[in-house]
């Protein structure tokens, strides 16, 4: 079932220590070896400061107590630089913790630093000395202490270049924290500075896009507005072409999130374009749904299809997350996401027939029910006025009555607005030339 | 006699035998005319001279120079005849008989000989031939005025009597022409190639050079007397390049070669200056050159001189010569492979004696010279001439076998340069390289693999052909080359095994170092490329991608031809894939004009309303497409044809009723309307018709006979897997049969069983609901299913025509209201400030657009779909926003579609009125939807 696995392909556009619980994730659903996994930790580890626990890795992977050489080498090494960074950095970091001190911050960049200088003695290399510090406090696992001083570093420094990275950072720390309110505020800040920055080269820029989107999972699957603002995000121009050049996998994302998003439903038709575009590049249950639904109008196909979906969504770090609620997990998301795609496909297939057989219906649906359940589905469907239709009983169909506009309610609609846009233009036309006569 | 260079390598062996064996010169005597003999001749007559006067060189010199001379006279006189009996003038002709009886007295008396030349026996068969002919026609004889008959009778006795003294050579000439003419065949040859060459000159040049040699009087006599062996036979520089180097090698110096390498360029371009000969000269010098880069600069020269030969812009340059200029080129590129310290240079001047320092000369030496330069005009030589030569020759067949010859150059160069680092320019080599092969289908590509490496095999060298063997028979040939380089670089091309590795190399290079146009040409190369091999999708977005389509109006031409053979291919590789829409996005535009020929640089269409100036002609012919990168213009046609069939004939069905829908393809409606208008039907011979024909059965349904039609095509053959493709234009005939089918009958049915559907257009089931469903959502047909009976109900939706005639003026007045705005804006230079939404929308769009497009550029690649998703919305903003942005004469996105127009680039096309500007947005905005 590792077929629709997207953590090798996503993998790489994520910070290292992001990639942790995507492996913490598979680990859990056991879809590759564990010892696979625990090398692939290692590996992630091993360019990080965070020793200890690749050695406890280490040691479960081999079953010894043993640790190479290099491990223990390396451990040492990164004790002394945090001495060392901690030194540098270390006048900043006791004025900074004075809370009276930092009153007298004033939101004044360039004042801040000409104060520090002349009260503190403190210049740009104990600021640079505490992005440095921040950042090896990140590579430990220290997020919280990475995100403080990443803030405040952010407050002091004047290279928009380091300030930039300073965001990625905190962001990074944020999510890793599930801090999700702030992680999304910092994800706003950072897209806008994005969107605005001039970058070197096109393909940079674009990388920088790629990489917020792919962060961005983190945030929108996990906080309770995220599937609102992903499609705002997703479906900007800019971030849909990104999607398209470098990273169609995502597309799964945006399918997901517009089927189970009720409210915009809107964007479906521009997912379809978008999704029928890139068919030669990416392929999944979800995206295949959408267009064999979308497309090609084959329920069949679609029903196969959902039953795919169910394990490709079950499987995927980011939609597959579990809710312990007291006694029994449940994936929030995956019933959400099947019902709505139920209603899609009940939905396309209302809108081209007038006569359904019910048995059938149910069938079409994916739902295993009997035909008296079918029966109740459909009529709460009714009921709710989602649906305009009866059930005939005896013979067991529902049938959609056709609608058709009158022909003169559709001539007034079409001249509706004629009147009030020339009435417009003669007063355009006229006032100004009354205008003119009045200051005559 | 001018230069008899041919006859050299034949002369070599015997010279040393001449000098000491003077009988074998007296009995030779016998022939001056002939080729040897009359070397042997000049030499017992020189070698007289030598003996008597060895220490006066300047007689010495007068002497031979004014024996040439009058065999140059004689020549001159000969032809004047010649000249004279095309136009029949007797008078000119007598005198000039008179003349070149003169001159042979003068000849003899030169020469020293009792025989006369062959060139003048030659002369004398000619004229009693000519004179039988003048006598023999009676009534030319009758026209001639006076004199010209007066002088005719005179020439018949004089000519007669003239004969008399040489019936015997002129029996024998008679007899075996061909053995007594060798010299004046070569001769003849030469005078076809090369300019005529001027005696004087290098008499001059000899003379200068005699200083130097005045001080070596010990080995003189020898010198001389070599020299006279020689003279006849050679041209004048090798008579002086031999005397040269018979002198002991270690007296060649530097300083000589130098002198006389400035002296013949100095003479280059002059007038009078043989370029053929100057050529000749330069190679000469590069033998005795005394070190490498000196040889190297030599070598460069005799490139540069060979490139000289050819002035015309039209022509191209000798294919002989091309292959020489290969192997020199080879021969630098050799050099400067054994000698790493020499740098080759174009930017700044090299000292004086740089090139003095020997091969063990520490650190660098400059040498002036532009080795992509040589390539790039090789280049052109070589495609100029398949320009030339007709396609339909064996003649073309063998010059593409050239082709590895300037692949391996191109190769080698490209080595070179990345070995010194010099990136851009191996960026250009390879996008020569690239241009070579990018066209090239796999099984193409193989067939030129194979060759090269057959050829390889034959004499491992890759070209195995007549430069290479002059060239070693040359160096075979008298001195030992001073400087000897063996073979270094790789003489065959390594191509590997699939084209598209190779053109990934070769690209990859070219983006990371190219220039712009270098940049964007290969964008385009491998545009093609993957067209070609059917990966329709990756083309298409390197082609969304490179925002090729914004820019390309103000590249230069050929590459606007290359776009447009871009997409032409780009249309053929999404028919194949069954991409109909696409696939008529890509080809309509170049349909459009009706002038694809030219578009694609693949001949010229005639225009009856623009005469084209002489140069408008000469330049398009000077960018042709050479025959064998021809797109067939026939598939090209049913491609777009049937393509358009496809689309139109539904959209014709649907909106038969309805003046409110545009067509999606004007030229084929116009087609129609031609075809239909016609009183009888004929049998379909062209593509057209064939498509035509296949319409008329479509419209009707008839989805089987409008098949037969067009597989009845012959072009069908061209393609690699027609059966597939065919049955996917049968399948989409299917598909558009079955919807034309529901347009235009719907109306007569109340309900229709699947079953019934799927049998009549013999479709799946599921396809056919598949394609009327989709009928159903796009809200094209009123109708929806019954799941029980599996039926198909229609929804009738008659109107009444009270009902109809309101819809109508509805839209009128829709019209007039917009219309209305649109003035009012076009006078104010604003919107309106309280307009409905929906105009108000457009409106930004048109801003936002052309903010967008900014930032496009800005962004390039990451912003590289928005055109292909928003293609047809950005038309319809220009259209309707363009109007009063014309007003403000921003530029913004007026000039941003204008650009985006046709790629036509004829100048006349260029002064596009603003509304075909705007025509011209609308049709990009279908291209860019691909």
């Amino acid at each position: 079932m590792a077929d629709y696995d997207l953590t090798s392909r996503i993998a790489p556009h994520f910070d290292r220590h992001l990639v942790f619980p995507l492996l913490e994730f598979l680990q859990e659903r056991e879809l590759y070896a564990n010892d696979e996994i625990l090398k692939a930790k290692i590996q992630l580890l091993s360019h990080t400061n965070m020793v200890d626990y690749a050695m406890d890795i280490h040691k479960a992977l081999y079953h010894t107590e043993d640790v190479p050489q290099a491990m223990v080498d390396r451990r040492v090494e990164v004790v002394a630089r945090l001495k060392s960074l901690e030194e540098s950095a270390a006048p900043l970091i006791s004025f900074l913790q004075d809370a009276n001190l930092v009153q007298e911050l004033r939101p004044d960049r360039q004042y801040n630093i000409q104060m520090l200088q002349d009260r503190f003695q403190i210049g740009a290399d104990q600021i640079e000395a505490l992005y440095q510090y921040a950042k090896f406090q990140f590579e430990c696992g220290n997020y919280s202490g990475a995100a403080d001083y990443l803030y405040q570093y952010r407050a002091l420094c004047t290279n928009s270049e380091r300030s930039l990275s300073a965001l990625w950072g905190k962001l990074a720390a944020e999510i890793l924290m599930q801090n999700w309110d702030i992680a999304l505020e910092e994800l706003n800040r950072l897209k806008e500075i994005i969107d605005s920055k001039s970058f070197s080269s096109p393909l940079n820029h674009l990388q920088n896009r790629i990489w917020l989107m792919h962060w961005s999972l983190f945030i929108f699957f996990n906080h309770e507005n995220g599937r609102n603002s992903i499609i705002d995000l997703f479906f900007q121009d800019r971030y849909l072409n990104a999607i398209q050049t470098n990273a169609p996998h995502l597309l799964r994302y945006v399918a997901t999130a517009v089927i189970v998003n009720k409210r915009r439903r809107n964007m479906l038709k521009e997912l379809v374009k978008v999704i029928q575009q890139e068919q030669q590049c990416y392929k999944d249950p979800i995206t295949e749904l959408i267009e064999s639904l979308y497309v090609n109008y084959d329920f069949d196909g679609a029903q196969k299809k959902l039953k795919e979906c169910e394990q490709v969504i079950l499987n995927d770090p980011f939609l597959g997350k579990r809710v312990e609620d007291s006694n029994f997990t449940t994936v929030p998301l995956r019933d959400e996401f099947l019902e709505n795609a139920r209603l899609f496909i009940f939905e396309t297939y209302c809108r081209i027939h007038r006569c359904i057989d019910i048995s059938v219906l149910a069938e079409k649906l994916n739902l295993n029910m009997t035909h008296d359940e079918a029966l109740v589905w459909i009529t709460n469907l009714i009921r709710n006025s989602k649906l305009e239709a009866k059930i005939d009983a005896v013979s067991g169909t529902v049938t959609m009555p056709v609608v058709h506009q009158n022909v003169h309610e559709q001539i007034i609609e079409a001249m509706k607005n004629l009147n009030m846009r020339t009435y417009l233009l003669a007063k355009n036309i006229t006032e100004p030339a009354q205008a003119a006569q009045a200051s005559r | 006699m001018a230069s008899r260079f041919w006859t050299q390598g034949g002369d070599s062996d015997t010279e040393e035998e001449e000098e000491e064996n003077s009988e074998y010169d007296g009995s030779d005597a016998e022939q001056p005319a002939g080729d040897n003999s009359g070397a042997a001749a000049g030499s017992r007559y020189l070698r007289g001279q030598a003996s008597d006067s060895d220490d006066s060189d300047g007689q010495h010199r007068v002497v031979k120079s004014a024996r040439d001379k009058r065999f140059d006279e004689m020549a001159a006189t000969v032809d004047q005849m010649k000249n004279a009996m095309k136009i029949n003038d007797w008078v000119s002709l007598q005198e000039s008989f008179e003349k070149i009886n003169k001159q042979l007295e003068k000849v003899v008396r030169v020469t020293e000989s009792v025989k006369v030349p062959n060139l003048y026996i030659k002369a004398l068969v000619m004229l009693e031939d000519f004179l039988a002919q003048a006598l023999a026609n009676k009534d030319a004889k009758k026209k001639m005025s006076s004199s010209n008959a007066k002088a005719l009778n005179s020439m018949k006795q004089k000519l007669k009597k003239n004969n008399k003294q040489y019936e015997e050579i002129i029996a024998k000439y008679r007899e075996m022409p061909e053995s007594e003419d060798d010299g004046t065949a070569d001769e003849d040859e030469e005078s076809d190639s090369e300019v005529e060459e001027d005696p004087s000159k290098i008499v001059m040049s000899d003379e200068e050079n005699e200083d130097d040699d005045d001080d070596d009087e010990d080995g003189h006599d020898e010198a001389t007397e070599g020299d006279g062996v020689w003279e006849r036979k050679m041209s004048k520089k090798d008579k002086l390049m031999d005397k040269q180097f018979m002198k002991d090698p270690s007296e060649i110096t530097w300083d000589i070669v130098n002198q006389k390498l400035k002296e013949i360029v100095a003479a280059r371009g002059k007038k009078g200056t043989g370029r053929v000969e100057q050529v000749e000269q330069l190679t000469f010098l590069t033998r005795v050159a005394k070190t490498p880069a000196q040889k190297l600069e030599i070598l460069f020269s005799v490139i540069s001189s060979q490139f000289d030969i050819n002035p015309s812009l039209l022509g191209h340059m000798p294919i002989n010569v091309w292959k020489k200029c290969v192997g020199n080129m080879l021969l630098a590129l050799d050099i400067l492979e054994q000698y790493p310290n020499i740098v080759v240079d174009d930017t700044v001047e090299p000292e004086e004696n740089e090139t003095q320092k020997g091969a063990d000369h520490n650190g660098t030496i400059r040498v002036w010279g532009n080795l992509v330069a040589f390539l790039d005009r090789l280049d052109s030589e070589f495609f100029k001439s398949l320009q030339c030569i007709d396609p339909y020759t064996r003649e073309y067949v063998e010059r593409l076998r050239d082709e590895p010859l300037f692949f391996v150059i191109a190769q080698n160069v490209q080595d070179y340069l990345e070995r010194i680092g010099d990136f851009k320019a191996s960026s250009k080599v390879a996008l020569r390289r690239l241009e070579l092969i990018y066209y090239k289908p796999q099984e193409v590509y193989d067939a030129m693999r194979k060759l090269a490496e057959q050829t390889g095999t034959e004499d491992g060298l890759g070209n195995g052909d007549e430069s290479e063997k002059n060239l070693s028979m040359e160096e075979n040939r008298g001195p030992p080359v001073f400087v000897s380089i063996p073979e270094l670089v790789p003489r065959k091309p390594t191509f590997s095994e699939s084209s598209r590795a190779l053109v990934d190399a070769l690209v990859s290079l070219i983006y990371s170092y190219g220039d712009e146009r270098t940049k964007a040409r290969a964008m385009l190369c491998d545009i093609y490329h993957h067209a070609i091999f059917d990966e329709f999708s990756i083309a298409r977005d390197l082609l969304l991608m490179s925002h090729l389509q914004d820019g390309i109006q103000l590249m230069d031409i050929s590459s606007q031809i290359l776009f447009n053979r871009v997409m032409a291919q780009l249309g053929l590789c999404a028919f194949r894939a069954g991409l109909i829409q696409e696939a008529h996005g890509c080809l309509f535009e170049l349909y459009q004009g009706g002038r694809v020929k030219e578009l694609l640089a693949q001949g010229f269409s005639q225009n009856r309303y623009h005469e084209k100036t002489p140069e408008q002609e000469k330049a398009e012919r000077r960018r042709q497409m050479p025959y064998h990168m021809h797109i067939n213009l026939e598939l090209l046609e049913a491609t777009h044809l049937i393509s358009a069939m496809l689309l139109e004939v539904p959209n014709m069905a649907a909106t038969a009723y309805d003046p409110k829908r545009k067509p999606i393809s004007k030229t084929f409606r116009r087609l129609l309307e031609v075809s239909e208008r016609q009183t009888f039907m004929g049998p379909p011979e062209s593509v057209r018709d064939h498509v035509m024909a296949a319409t008329r059965a479509l419209s009707k349904g008839d989805y089987q006979k409008a098949f037969d039609v067009i597989s009845s095509l012959e072009i069908w053959k061209l393609l690699r897997n027609c059966d597939s493709i065919l049955q996917m234009v049968k399948s989409k005939i299917k598909e558009e049969a079955l919807r034309t089918y529901l347009f235009a009958f719907a109306s007569c049915y109340d309900s229709l069983s699947l079953e019934q559907l799927t049998s009549m257009f013999d479709l799946s089931k599921a396809h056919a609901h598949s394609i009327v469903s989709k009928m159903m959502v796009m809200e094209e047909l009123q109708a929806s299913w019954d799941q029980p009976t599996k039926c198909l109900v229609f929804h009738n939706l008659e109107q009444t025509r009270l009902q109809s005639l309101l819809f109508q003026m509805a839209d009128k007045l829709v019209i007039l209201a917009e219309n209305n705005e649109r003035a009012f804006e076009v006078r104010t230079g604003g919107g309106l400030e309280g307009l409905p939404p929906k105009r108000r929308e457009g409106q930004d769009y048109t801003a936002y657009g052309a903010n967008r497009w900014q930032d496009n550029s800005a962004s390039g690649v990451s912003q590289g779909r928005q055109g292909s998703g928003y293609g047809g919305r950005l038309g319809y903003n220009g259209r309707t926003g363009g109007s009063a942005q014309a007003g403000a004469g921003s530029r913004g996105a007026g000039g941003h579609y204008g650009s985006m127009g046709r790629t036509s680039y004829r100048a006349t096309a260029m002064r596009a009125s603003q509304v075909e500007g705007f025509a011209g947005m609308v049709n990009l905005s279908r291209a860019g939807r691909i």
